[in-house]
């Protein structure tokens, strides 16, 4: 029966073909516009780690003074200080963590075989890698003592691997970032994700970085953040010693703190510090406070999903109501005008349940190929996003999930809007139209 | 005469598909003059005068890696090569490019902290005395300050004494125009403000951030890293910086030449998304029109296949060719009228939301009445093909059967 309904949708189609067209392109232009701006916000508000976004967590202090105040809707800055950082990297508690600082380095070889160029470093705990699901293709992270030493060691991307060595696996060798000799110990799978959720606050959609280097080489090498610094009392900073020892913020950390209890337990220990540090006469308001916010409070908290995206989905949704309204009235149109052949139906004996089944599955197919349609139009418009804009280059694509979800919306809505015109047509009492042929 | 009631009477009969359209029409008004109206705004934005020769500008940055050279003596060297090759006007290492959204700001005050002051942010660009020159912008008031005054900070020693500021953050700081020759803080350093400069925009451009506060201070400090700035004749841009990283690299070869874009390129770069927003926009409401307007094509196509009839029916009782024509026109319009009432309410409601909820501007009343008569023609020309074709429909017609 359902293929005899899809051959009389065709011969309906047919037999009206400017209209249907119509229909099928103000459903496909609908689903296209529609898409194009749902796909963007959806990958932007993708969870980029989803096994463990809700163990990962970024670590916030109120450092500032009771005068001084953040932008953020907390009052409490984004990053940490170079002194907090340290502190917590090297307490002695059970739970993985990484303090993290982007850096900026001319990359070479100290030889003619390649050209020098520059790139982006991240400095990190060894526990970084286990913590952000980071595999290793060869090698492994830098040892404990590496670290303790702040030895000039680095764990790097494949791509970066084949880019200097020529190799996948460039364990071993060595390489320059500026003036310092370091010693690769582990290549990880390059680091995809869409949201750079680790460090939003340079460049939430910026490229994670190639290079990884224990944090300990800060101190001793005096590696300067590439990122932004704030400062929120009046300090004179002279030199990168004093840049250290200041309540400048430009830090990130996190921690991985796998139940309640460790978080409670963390948070205790987070208020314990600062008291600490009070006798010292650092963190001075009255009432000490800490952020621990998993991956998606801390993309919320970002608001990495910008307004102008916001705005786009809902007048896209909006866009497609207009496209809905617009098929309903074509289809009452089409349906009605087909009233006498219906009711010819109707009286050879088929039952309502049939005629509405029909002309379902007539604008289920309509929703089908607006679905297509859309596809093609949401691609288009996708290209368009990703070449005037490289920063969305990674975000204006449709994932799976998306090219599902676009005929499934098309066939939903114009079912939807084919309900009424469909049990118009159905009510229809045979014998009117019987009379009037 | 224009037939009103019996029109509106034979609506009422099929009043589902009226209201269809009524809807449509409704919502089209409302999404587009909300759209047309940010798209507007972005267009303000986008092409806000920025007191430079972007064309005429470009930036690189030098990453030295090699460590047996004397940065702050390279630097200069650099300069000097860069400024004599033919086609340049002048060039500079400075802390900060304009409009490429990166750069360092801090609060300005008229007293030294602690104290309480008035205290306004302001973007600031550290460079030598080549820094206005290479800006390009003018000198409203004073002088630029000298070579001697250039504090060339080699063992975090030094800091300047004296500063330019612009008209804006003058403005700001001493409403009474008594700026030139005062001192103002930041932090607890003074600078004596020697001279003031006209509108030119920091690094951002966005209004609300430090607005067009500026202040240039002659301060050298050669780092590894470091970022130049380059004006050239007209039209000889492409000609220089082509010859730069030959240049940099015959100067002293042991660096790397990074980001070498024209001022324009990296303004296009920090203004994409807003561009890429307007466009969406634009696409939007051009679409949106189109498939209403086809809409109602479509529906009065189908309206008159309907009637078909009645149409023959009316031209055999002596109607007019225009009496059909007028007939369709007039009823689409009281869809359109009516649609129109619901869609300005519908505008005004959405405007309402978005500035509740987004950094929206509140929407002007002349963008939502435009668009209804914009709408309004669009309909009045979508209506006009099909009406046109209902009037040629033969009187015979009448007299058959189906």
């Amino acid at each position: 029966m359902f293929s005899h309904y899809i051959d009389l949708s065709w011969r309906s189609f047919k037999r009206t073909p400017l209209v249907s067209l119509l229909m099928v392109i103000a459903i496909g232009v609908g689903i296209g516009i529609t898409m194009t701006s749902l796909s963007v916000y959806h990958m932007m508000s993708m969870d980029p780690i989803p096994e463990k976004s809700d163990k990962l967590h970024a670590v916030q202090l109120q450092i500032m003074d009771e005068e001084s105040s953040w932008w953020t809707p907390d009052d409490l800055p984004y990053q940490l200080t170079y002194q907090d950082a340290e502190s917590l990297q090297n307490a002695d508690l059970p739970y993985k963590r990484t303090a993290l600082m982007k850096s900026g380095f001319s990359v070479h070889l100290d030889s003619d075989k390649l050209q020098p160029f520059m790139a982006i470093g991240r400095l990190a705990s060894r526990q970084a890698f286990e913590m952000f699901n980071l595999s290793f293709k060869h090698g492994a992270p830098w040892s404990a003592e590496q670290e303790e030493s702040a030895t000039p060691v680095a764990v790097i991307s494949q791509s970066m691997s084949k880019k200097l060595f020529g190799t996948d696996n460039g364990v071993g060798k060595n390489f320059y970032l500026d003036d310092l000799n370091v010693q690769v110990t582990g290549v990880i799978a390059d680091w995809q994700i869409n949201i750079k959720y680790y460090d939003l606050n340079n460049g939430a959609f910026n490229e994670p970085e190639q290079i990884f280097l224990p944090f300990s080489l800060i101190k001793a090498y005096e590696i300067d953040t590439w990122g932004n610094t704030n400062g929120w009392k009046n300090e004179d900073l002279r030199n990168f010693t004093n840049k250290m020892q200041s309540e400048h913020v430009w830090l990130q950390f996190w921690i991985e703190l796998n139940s309640e209890e460790d978080k409670k337990a963390f948070g205790d220990y987070l208020m314990n510090y600062m008291h600490e540090q009070k006798k010292l006469g650092r963190f001075e308001r009255a009432k000490l406070e800490y952020g621990l916010k998993d991956v998606n409070e801390w993309i919320t908290y970002f608001e990495v999903v910008n307004e102008d995206n916001k705005i786009l989905v809902a007048l896209s949704f909006m866009f497609l109501a207009v496209c809905l309204a617009n098929i309903l009235g074509l289809l009452l149109a089409k349906f009605l005008r087909r009233a006498p052949e219906v009711g010819v139906r109707r009286a050879l004996g088929a039952s309502k349940t049939q005629v509405f089944y029909q002309h379902i599955v007539e604008v289920a197919m309509l929703g089908l190929m607006g679905g297509l349609i859309g596809i093609l139009v949401a691609q288009l418009g996708l290209w368009g996003i990703r070449h005037s804009y490289d920063y969305y280059s990674n975000l204006a694509n449709m994932d799976l999930s998306m090219l599902f979800a676009a005929p499934v919306i098309a066939i939903t809505a114009c079912i939807v809007a084919g309900m009424y015109p469909a049990w118009l047509v159905c009510k229809t009492t045979p014998s009117i139209y019987l009379k009037s042929q | 005469m224009l037939e009103i009631k019996p029109i509106f009477n034979a609506l009422l009969r099929s009043k589902v598909g009226a209201v269809l359209l009524l809807i449509q029409i409704a919502i089209t008004t409302a999404i587009v003059s909300n759209a047309a109206f940010i798209i507007k705004d972005r267009l303000d934005y986008l092409n806000q005068p920025t007191g430079y020769q972007e064309e005429n500008m470009f930036k690189f940055n030098v990453m030295t890696f090699g460590t047996d050279v004397d940065l702050a003596q390279q630097a200069e060297l650099d300069e000097a090569s860069i400024r004599a090759l033919p086609g340049v006007i002048d060039a500079v290492t400075i802390n900060a490019i304009p409009l490429s959204g990166g750069g360092s700001s801090t609060s300005y005050r008229l007293k030294p902290a602690p104290e309480k002051a008035k205290s306004v942010n302001a973007s600031y660009f550290t460079a030598d005395e080549h820094a206005l020159n290479t800006f390009g912008v003018e000198l409203v008031e004073g002088r630029n300050f000298t070579e001697s005054e250039v504090a060339h900070d080699l063992d975090n020693t030094q800091s300047a004494n004296v500063a330019l500021a612009t008209k804006a953050l003058m403005d700001e700081l001493f409403p009474n125009g008594d700026g030139l020759g005062q001192v103002i803080y930041s932090g607890t350093k003074p600078y004596k403000v020697i001279g003031i400069v006209g509108m030119m925009k920091g690094p951002w451009m966005k209004l609300e951030e430090r607005k067009d506060r500026s202040v240039i201070i002659p301060y050298v400090r050669i780092e590894k890293f470091n970022k130049f700035l380059v004006r050239t004749e007209p039209g000889r841009r492409a000609e220089v910086m082509q010859q730069i990283e030959s240049l940099i690299h015959k100067n002293y070869s042991k660096r790397v030449v990074q980001d070498l874009a024209g001022l324009d390129k990296k303004k296009a770069d920090y203004v994409a998304e807003d561009r890429l927003m307007m466009r969406m926009l634009v696409i939007l409401i051009s679409v949106l029109v189109l498939v209403t307007a086809l809409g109602i094509f479509g529906l009065t196509l189908f309206n008159i296949n309907k009637r078909t009839k009645q149409i023959g029916t009316r031209r055999a009782l002596g109607a007019r060719k225009s009496a059909i024509i007028s007939y369709f026109v007039v009823e689409n319009s009281l869809i359109c009228i009516a649609g129109l009432v619901l869609g300005v309410c519908g505008a005004v409601l959405l405007g309402q939301q978005l500035m509740a909820n987004y950094s929206v501007p509140a929407l002007s009343n002349w963008y939502v009445a435009f668009t209804a008569i914009a709408v309004f023609v669009m309909s009045l020309l979508a209506v006009i093909g099909p009406a046109r074709r209902a009037a040629n429909i033969d009187p015979s017609i009448a007299t058959r059967t189906i």
